[in-house]
């Protein structure tokens, strides 16, 4: 008996979906569109906490050392380094090995670097902190204090820089959610709209099916498996189409922003988020049906 | 099995459309109630399988006070009915034997069961032989046939018929209303609206008489 309504609900769900395929496939466009707003806004986010992450990692703080440095001095700061409880590890960046780190990463400007006749790049210590959780004001002491001894000229923490990324990430997500939100929104009442059309169009066959004994629910079911149909399928799709706007965009930015590529590059959402996004398409194609056969069935 | 009593109805201030009837209907009675339009035949049929509520008065079938059956268990007091509606009410986007097979697909029949009995229902209104046909395809008459079908494809206790021979030609509306004797005679009450004097005298065993929404009087034949 289970088996046999199922299998009515599969097959009413079916010929429901085709007999109004023009709108559904307008409400499968509206909810798509909406979800890859969102997932183009979760994606960048994605990418500047993966950023703020890697630079977490690396918590360093490097203090530049002078030019004419004497040896004195820089044992002084060598020991003042060591002895600090903040202080992980202590490495000291001779002004040629600056350079050659410089020309691993940036191979192309090798010739301007050698026009100089000269090394413009300080020798350094580059250290890494104890402990990640401090606050920045914590480090910020640590560095005036050191900045404060001779022959240090200046020093570069990049924590600041991890708060920015995550600040922004937050924001990314927020703009994301915000906008979002609101497209939802719309695909809700546009994909309720819809199921209410489908329901209007099919108002004597409801009417039929309660005359011959049809409990609510038997009426309800197929209009709300179309609902869920329709609002994963919108899911899937914006999933698919965010994969072809990640694989795209490189090729269009190509390689005229240089360094800022890999902060507005997208990075494909993580599985779970993939899921959410094609459960809450779901869940809006639930209710969009729910609330407009619940007011069918109510009158 | 379908007693009315004292049922009121108005639809709009000051008319009343059934005024004070009071019927009672047994177990396997084949009756036809009557009147000139504006009557209240319709409306009475209506309230007795609920699809409108009385302004006053209580309605029992089978025991039950249907008035005060829940919306959502309403179901229950439908599957014991066959409704033939005036308009025939049939899916013109599904098939004949769809449109019959609705009302065992409520009930959730095995695939094999449900085919037997769809094709025995459409055999007895003799239209076997059209069940992949749509609707549209079909004459008034098949498609008043296809109704009836639909009514009594899962056996129900009551048939309720609006006008079924209504715009029928006099040999097709025998036709239908012998259909519906045999099923009267296989146990089924029959309550069916008509204004078509001659079907009455041919087939009528219980006439009521309806007139500007009062029960004029009850003849037992």
């Amino acid at each position: 008996m289970i088996a046999q309504k199922l299998k009515h609900f599969q097959m009413e769900t079916l010929n429901n979906l085709w007999q109004f395929r023009a709108r559904n496939v307008f409400s499968v466009t509206i909810i798509c569109l909406s979800f890859l707003i969102v997932g183009i806004f979760v994606s960048l986010s994605n990418n500047l906490q993966y950023t703020a992450q890697q630079l977490s990692q690396d918590m360093a703080v490097v203090f530049f050392l002078d030019k004419d440095i004497s040896p004195v001095d820089r044992d002084a700061i060598a020991r003042e380094l060591e002895n600090s409880p903040l202080v992980q590890t202590t490495q000291f960046v001779s002004a040629e090995q600056a350079m050659g780190k410089f020309l691993d990463k940036f191979p192309d400007l090798q010739g301007i670097v050698e026009n100089l006749n000269l090394n413009p790049f300080p020798s350094s210590y580059e250290i890494t902190l104890q402990d990640k959780d401090l606050t920045y004001e914590e480090t910020q002491l640590f560095i005036d204090r050191m900045k404060a001894l001779k022959g240090i000229e200046d020093a570069q923490f990049n924590k600041e820089w991890v708060e920015k990324m995550q600040s922004l990430s937050r924001l990314a997500r927020a703009v994301g959610f915000f906008l979002g939100g609101i497209l939802i929104l719309a695909s809700f009442f546009i994909v309720s709209n819809v199921i209410k059309l489908n329901v209007i169009a099919r108002k004597d066959e409801i009417e039929i099916l309660r005359f011959v004994g049809g409990t609510n629910v038997f009426i309800r079911i197929p209009f709300l498996a179309e609902g869920i149909i329709l609002g994963a399928l919108g899911g899937i799709l914006s999933l698919l189409l965010l994969f072809i706007v990640i694989k795209l965009f490189p090729v269009y930015l190509g390689s005229s922003l240089g360094i800022l590529n890999e902060l507005i590059n997208f990075r494909y959402l993580t599985f779970s988020q993939s899921i959410a996004l094609i459960f809450s398409g779901a869940v809006i194609g639930l209710f969009g049906s729910l609330s407009s056969i619940a007011k069918f069935l109510k009158s | 099995m379908i007693e009315l009593y004292h049922i009121w109805k108005q639809y709009q201030k000051p008319d009343w459309a059934l005024k004070d009837v009071t019927l009672k209907v047994n177990q396997g009675d084949f009756c036809f109630v009557t009147g000139p339009s504006g009557s209240g035949k319709s409306t009475l049929l209506k309230i007795i399988f609920r699809e409108i509520f009385p302004t006053h008065g209580q309605i029992v079938v089978d025991g039950r006070n249907i008035l005060r059956i829940s919306d959502h268990k309403i179901y229950r007091l439908r599957r014991t009915m066959g409704i033939v509606f005036q308009d025939f009410r049939l899916l013109f986007h599904k098939r004949v034997f769809d449109n019959v097979a609705v009302v065992l697909q409520v009930l959730g029949y095995p695939r094999k069961e449900l085919r037997r009995r769809v094709f025995n229902a459409l055999r007895m209104v003799n239209l076997n032989h059209k069940m992949w046909e749509y609707p549209a395809q079909l004459s008034y008459g098949e498609q008043q046939r296809v109704a009836i079908a639909r009514a009594v494809v899962n056996k129900p206790n009551i048939i309720l018929a609006d006008e079924p021979t209504g715009n029928l030609d006099t040999e097709l509306a025998f036709e239908i209303m012998s259909l519906f004797s045999e099923i009267n005679k296989k146990g089924a009450t029959v309550i069916i609206c008509t204004h078509d004097r001659e079907l009455i005298r041919h087939f009528g065993k219980k006439i009521v008489f309806l007139y500007k929404g009062k029960l004029l009087r009850e003849e037992n034949i």
